[in-house]
């Protein structure tokens, strides 16, 4: 039962004149996700991919229960997002450029307070706060304020604050997004420790380099739709030249062909 | 409630290591308004003293010698009664220049008696009765306080003349009076203290309120840290309990930066002796009740901006939806300062920011009740849940919390 099942989930937003006016259309609702279901389960690195406006973002903020799915449910584990959504925070971790850290403070003082909200004891705290921060060399800057850090570090901060209380779900959403190579490069090892340590990893992204060197299983989600849900090697073999990247423009060709239609 | 708690230390440790803030939310209000009032005060003190200073030029012409040596002596008194007087003969001035003069200042007024004034009031049974002109500026401070001190030795030199054509000077008094005042020297200083300090009170509540409210909430919204927020299991009720407590205390904590700030200036602001505000006439009640009023108060207006804050989308869109409430708190202040006396009425206390700044007047003045304020603290905190309910919505609401 410690598998992320989403099911059949539907949100629609409404749209402003402004927005209705950039996106061309008269519609005064957009559906953002139509009839997504998947399941993520552990020890696997499950990639949402799709190009930017998707739906990859809403599919996600649903999942972490910041929004309710029109439609649909997510189970998190045993627990459901709309009827119990304070005990699938407990069980997630949740890493998305919308969610910020108070420049203010300290990443130190930031791991504590966020350590004290999941309830964690203090000694585990302790341990914990070590062996991330110098997994992501955040040690040296433990005692720095967060505004005069850079990108890089900022996004390692926010990678080890949303692990503060050792989450068994894992939902990052274009975790290397502006991270150099380097700053990148260990954040995508550490995503390959999780999900080698049994966890259950979604990693949404637009990037398809990292899919391929990091995803398991991989859905497509292009208009709010999936249009792909299968292992990574099965996904390619859609293109008859295997390579992912065929695949994929393909099915963004197909859509705006479907879309002008 | 652990959560909440850990809201409480995050929102103070934010503000008060922040020496920006620290800068802007406790010491600024305190300083400013010192520096104001002081200068208000010493303004004020200046502008009177330049006007009892100010040597007062009087043009006569017939002025009688026994009225003359009436002024004179006034003019080498030692006393609060000297009146500092540059007497000169009208001679060669027309009316025009008179005129003229009078209203640029070189003159402060003129005084034309009858010619045979003296004789007229030497033998009033032969004489019309005779005429003073006096002339003068009313636009002008100097002159209109020069008028009135020489209009003061007039009436006192006819009172005299009228007591010498009596045979007695009882005739003239027709019937004695005599005085017994009682006063409650507590009750008499109360009530200047009363005028004041519940507008006060309310003012500098609101705008401790205001000056960290607006970033709490709204700029949570907008730097979106209220999202990572969001993501922790943490109960929405305990971080609405958690943000409204620690803005009550900031809140409190800017207040009485601005109440040091006016009891520091006041003695200067009421040319008042220095150290003598008066407020050691109250007793520990009044003390207790106060802060019992203050506390639940603000916790109802913290409450408020809160709520507000957390429907606006950035900190300037906040800032400008509390100034209708921050207006409504001004009149309501105007209306305790200048209206009558505190209402004793239970039902009254339920208004809100009414009820306990009516209650703070009369507790100003010892005229108060246990009921009254149990009834301002109950309601207070009556809102407050509801406002913190309310609050605990709006984090639950992604329509409020994401929308932009």
């Amino acid at each position: 039962m410690d598998t992320l099942r989403v099911e059949n989930i539907r949100k629609t937003f409404n749209l402003s004149r402004k927005q209705r006016k950039i996106e061309a259309t008269d519609e005064k609702r957009k559906i953002a996700v139509d009839a997504v279901s998947f399941e993520a389960v552990p020890g696997e690195i499950f990639g949402l991919l799709g190009p930017n406006g998707a739906g990859k973002t809403t599919a996600l903020r649903c999942i972490a229960t910041l929004i309710r799915p029109d439609e649909g449910d997510v189970f998190v584990g045993p627990d459901s997002v709309l009827k119990t959504p304070n005990l699938v925070r407990k069980n997630i971790a949740f890493l998305t450029n919308e969610l910020k850290l108070e420049d203010h403070f300290t990443p130190n003082y930031l791991f504590s307070y966020f350590s004290r909200l999941h309830k964690v004891p203090e000694a585990t705290m302790l341990k914990r706060r070590e062996a991330l921060f110098s997994r992501f060399g955040i040690d040296k800057f433990q005692e720095v304020k967060v505004a005069d850090l850079s990108t890089g570090m900022k996004q390692k901060i926010s990678i080890a604050i949303s692990l503060v209380h050792d989450p068994h779900y894992i939902i990052f959403d274009e975790p290397t997004n502006g991270l150099d190579v380097l700053t990148a490069k260990t954040v995508t090892d550490y995503l390959i420790e999780l999900k080698e340590a049994g966890k259950v990893v979604i990693l949404s992204t637009h990037i398809l380099s990292v899919v391929e060197k990091l995803c398991d299983r991989v859905a497509i989600i292009i208009d709010g739709r999936l249009t792909a849900l299968d292992t990574l090697q099965n996904v390619r073999s859609l293109a008859e030249d295997h390579d992912l990247e065929t695949v994929f423009f393909d099915m963004v060709r197909e859509s705006e062909a479907l879309r002008h239609a | 409630m652990h959560s909440f708690w850990q809201i409480f230390k995050k929102e103070m440790v934010r503000v008060l290591t922040d020496r920006r803030l620290v800068l802007m939310v406790f010491i600024v209000p305190g300083l400013s308004i010192y520096i104001l009032y002081s200068l208000m005060g010493m303004m004020i003190a200046n502008q009177l003293e330049g006007v009892q200073e100010h040597r007062i030029v009087l043009y006569e012409a017939n002025m009688p010698d026994a009225f003359r040596s009436r002024l004179l002596a006034r003019d080498e008194a030692n006393d609060r009664q000297r009146l500092n007087l540059d007497i000169r003969a009208l001679e060669d001035i027309d009316e025009d220049t008179m005129t003229a003069q009078l209203l640029s200042g070189d003159i402060d007024v003129v005084m034309i008696f009858d010619p045979l004034f003296m004789d007229a009031i030497n033998d009033a049974d032969n004489h019309a009765i005779p005429e003073v002109f006096i002339h003068y500026n009313y636009g002008r401070q100097q002159s209109s306080f020069g008028y009135n001190q020489v209009t003061q030795v007039l009436m006192a030199f006819r009172e005299d003349i009228l007591i010498d054509r009596l045979e007695s000077p009882e005739q003239y008094l027709v019937f004695m009076t005599q005085t017994a005042p009682v006063v409650d020297e507590r009750q008499l200083t109360g009530q200047g203290i009363a005028v004041l300090m519940p507008m006060l009170i309310i003012i500098f509540l609101f705008a401790g309120a205001m000056s960290i409210g607006p970033d709490a909430i709204a700029g949570e919204k907008e730097r979106g840290t209220i999202a990572t927020l969001l993501v922790t299991p943490i109960k929405r009720s305990e971080i609405a309990i958690g943000k409204v407590t620690s803005l009550a205390a900031l809140a409190l904590i800017s207040a009485l930066s601005s109440f040091i700030g006016i009891l520091l200036s006041l003695p200067r602001l009421m040319q008042l002796e220095e150290g003598n505000t008066n407020l050691g006439i109250y007793g520990v009640s009044e003390y207790g009740a106060i802060l019992l009023v203050l506390a639940s108060t603000v916790l109802f207006i913290t409450g408020l901006v809160a709520v507000v804050s957390a429907y606006a989308k950035t900190v300037k869109e906040a800032s400008m939806l509390i100034m209708p409430f921050y207006f409504i708190t001004l009149l309501v202040g105007l209306v305790s300062s200048f209206g009558q006396d505190p209402i004793q009425m239970p039902i009254v206390h339920i208004i809100p920011l009414y009820g306990p700044v009516n209650l703070l007047s009369g507790i100003f003045i010892f005229e108060w009740s246990m009921i009254n304020l149990l009834i301002v603290i109950v309601s207070s905190l009556l809102y407050t849940a509801l406002f913190i309910w309310a609050l605990a919505r709006m984090f639950n609401s992604e329509k409020v919390m994401f929308q932009r």
